[in-house]
């Protein structure tokens, strides 16, 4: 992951990711309420941020100068299965809003273990109706919290 | 001794004891299982522990705490994958003993070389902790923050591929501690109208996301891997000669370990690994270490388990953790009510009996269970990912969404995932993160009331001797790696 050198472009173009961000956010900082006359003594909700941005900003230009940092190559390209597993969480939390919170999960247990290549559906299924019978009766039976039902089940009920 | 009394009390009830055997299980299945270590085990079952008593909680998160280091030494020998990051060391030398056929051994030495350190560092922790309250009783807000300042540089030291971006990770975490209502202004800050962050972010989505969901984006990258697993026959008994030939490693081990645990944001790991080198530099027999040497085992098994305990000591004295599991156990407090510091001493001493009483247990449950049990705990890791990481998922939602009943932390999780995955990618460790959002409110509501103290004049700090010193360390911490930078570069010139 090391390359020789005392600075990589990829440990510029992080300090440059965040110097924008720092900015950003103390721009945000302007956009906070103004504070009573009467706390006007003691230190505002701004100072506080701004000065943890201050550190921030001087980290990044650090790493900017290559300096206290083990310069970095680029990182391989991301894996085709990591946007394929997130592009999972995401459409779990859409189907969700929609069939539940249960009937989700035994789908996505099922349908991420296939994705990564398990290819037995039946043992898949088990162990999906297993996850979500244990944390079933420990998250709603026993510690009595409830879960979304999705609009389908909403409607059906 | 009332309180110890009242501690046992609380202990030996029927549900706390289950709640001790629970975490110790619970600790060494999932420290065994590769790439959930102990900090992700505690921020995965934290929500858990919301409905429990404060005694409960703290007695379940102490065991999974103790057990799970244990835990990380059972796939390290046996498939040369630490199930920890603490146990790493351990399969320096543990795996290729197990590859010549002596995995019983190993694992047996693992087991009570954990054991004996774990026993050491919470003796250490009963008696270490009062003193340090005790001496922490008369400080104000402007030991305490420099007390905080000087925690969060220790984070330099975690992980990642350098010091900076561990700082700079840190105060990101302390920025993130920001978010919310202010409570002297009553301003709110980085809120973007949503009502659920008036509160600030919530511990338990940030932390399961930045450990549990980014370690499943890692390990969609690394889908395919195959691990090769060494057959255990039986867990062996150390012999009299293998103890006499560990005693010093154990005995040197334990006390670094439980030293360096007790150091703000240094835990197992880095015990572990200092003290494989120590092992080995004091050992009589250094040719046979990385070739599978008894006491390359016995020495980091002892360090990270002695490290915990040693963690304890300025979690529970002083509110300060000592390592990323035990700021989760710290956020666990806070989400209880209870703020760790001098004050629990005198205003809660049967709970921290619970605490050493229920660290102590576990620390002995393990030592049976890893002689007796380590077949099916190696089997048990050996679950593959297919199954193990969509449940892994599912479990962080349930868990993320439980607390507060709320989508809105369930999506918080992911994006911390992703924030997470994104760190690890560039070079950094989530680890300091997790230590500033910690640490965060800490640092900002002393350093308000130190200066409302000082009447805004920050010179004032440098009037408060424990301060100076606290600074100077802290300085010297963060000069020291560039310091020995130049002081190298000057003696190659001058060669």
């Amino acid at each position: 992951m090391t390359v020789p050198g005392w600075r990589s472009r990829t440990d510029l173009l992080v300090a440059a990711v965040i110097l924008a961000f720092c900015a950003i956010v103390y721009g945000l900082t302007y956009r906070f309420d103004a504070v009573p006359v009467a706390l006007m003594d003691g230190l505002g909700a701004e100072l506080f941020p701004r000065l943890v941005l201050g550190v921030v900003a001087l980290m990044a230009v650090l790493i900017a100068l290559g300096i206290g940092i083990t310069p970095m190559a680029a990182p391989p390209p991301v894996h085709p299965m990591v946007w394929m597993t997130g592009g999972a969480m995401l459409a779990f939390m859409v189907a969700v809003e929609v069939i539940g919170l249960w009937p989700t999960a035994f789908l996505f247990v099922v349908g991420l273990g296939w994705l990564w290549g398990e290819r037995s559906l039946l043992r898949l299924a088990l162990s999906a109706a297993g996850l979500c019978a244990v944390l079933y009766l420990l998250f709603v039976r026993l510690l009595g919290g409830t879960f979304p039902k999705g609009l389908l089940t909403s409607l059906w009920s | 001794m009332d309180a110890f009394f009242a501690g046992m009390g609380v202990l030996l009830d029927p549900y706390m004891l289950f709640l001790v055997f629970a975490g110790t299980v619970l600790g060494i299945v999932v420290g065994a299982l590769p790439g959930i270590s102990g900090s992700t085990t505690t921020a995965l079952l934290l929500p858990l522990t919301i409905a429990m008593t404060p005694a409960a909680a703290i007695a379940f998160l102490g065991s999974l705490y103790c057990a799970a280091n244990f835990g990380g030494s059972i796939t390290a020998i046996l498939i040369n994958t630490p199930g920890d990051p603490s146990a790493s060391a351990t399969a320096f030398d543990g795996y290729p003993m197990a590859a010549r056929g002596e995995a019983g051994k190993a694992l047996g030495i693992s087991a009570v070389a954990s054991a004996i350190g774990g026993i050491f560092s919470v003796f250490v922790l009963i008696v270490a902790a009062p003193l340090l309250a005790r001496m922490a009783y008369q400080f104000g807000p402007p030991e305490y923050f420099a007390l905080a300042v000087f925690g969060l540089s220790m984070v330099a030291a975690i992980g990642g591929d350098s010091p900076v971006k561990n700082l700079l990770a840190a105060a990101l975490g302390v920025l993130l501690a920001t978010v919310g209502l202010d409570l002297t202004t009553g301003v709110e800050r980085f809120t973007f109208g949503a009502y659920a962050l008036s509160d600030g972010i919530e511990f338990i989505p940030v932390l399961v996301g930045l450990f549990a969901i980014s370690e499943l984006l890692e390990q969609a990258a690394q889908h395919g891997a195959v691990q090769s697993y060494i057959k255990l026959k039986k867990v062996e008994l150390p012999t009299l000669a293998d103890f006499r030939k560990c005693a010093k490693a154990i005995s040197l081990s334990s006390v670094i370990g439980t030293f360096i645990g007790v150091l703000p944001a240094l835990g197992a790991t880095t015990a572990a690994l200092i003290c494989y080198n120590e092992t080995r530099r004091w050992s009589k027999h250094k040719e046979e270490f990385g070739r599978g040497a008894i006491e390359g085992v016995a020495g980091p098994e002892a360090a990270n388990n002695a490290a915990v305990g040693g963690a304890m000591v300025p979690t529970l004295a002083l509110g300060i953790p000592g390592s990323t599991t035990s700021a989760i156990i710290l956020a666990g407090l806070i989400i209880q009510g209870i703020r760790p510091g001098p004050h629990l001493f005198t205003e809660q001493p049967t709970l921290l009996y619970v605490v050493f009483g229920s660290m102590f247990a576990a620390n002995l449950l393990y030592l049976v269970m890893g002689l007796g049990m380590a077949k099916l705990f190696a089997r048990i890791a050996l679950i593959p990912a297919t199954y193990l990481w969509p449940a892994v998922f599912v479990l962080s939602v349930v868990g993320s969404y439980a607390p507060n009943q709320s989508m809105f932390d369930v999506w918080v999780m992911l994006a911390a995932g992703v924030v997470g995955f994104l760190f690890r990618r560039y070079g950094f460790s989530p680890a300091p993160l997790i230590m500033g959002l910690v640490l965060g409110k800490l640092v900002e509501e002393t350093l308000k009331q130190s200066l409302l103290i000082f009447d805004r004049n920050w010179l004032m700090f440098l009037t408060r001797p424990v301060v100076v010193v606290l600074f100077a360390i802290t300085a010297a911490g963060l000069a020291a790696p560039a310091l020995l930078r130049l002081w190298r570069f000057w003696r190659a010139s001058a060669a």
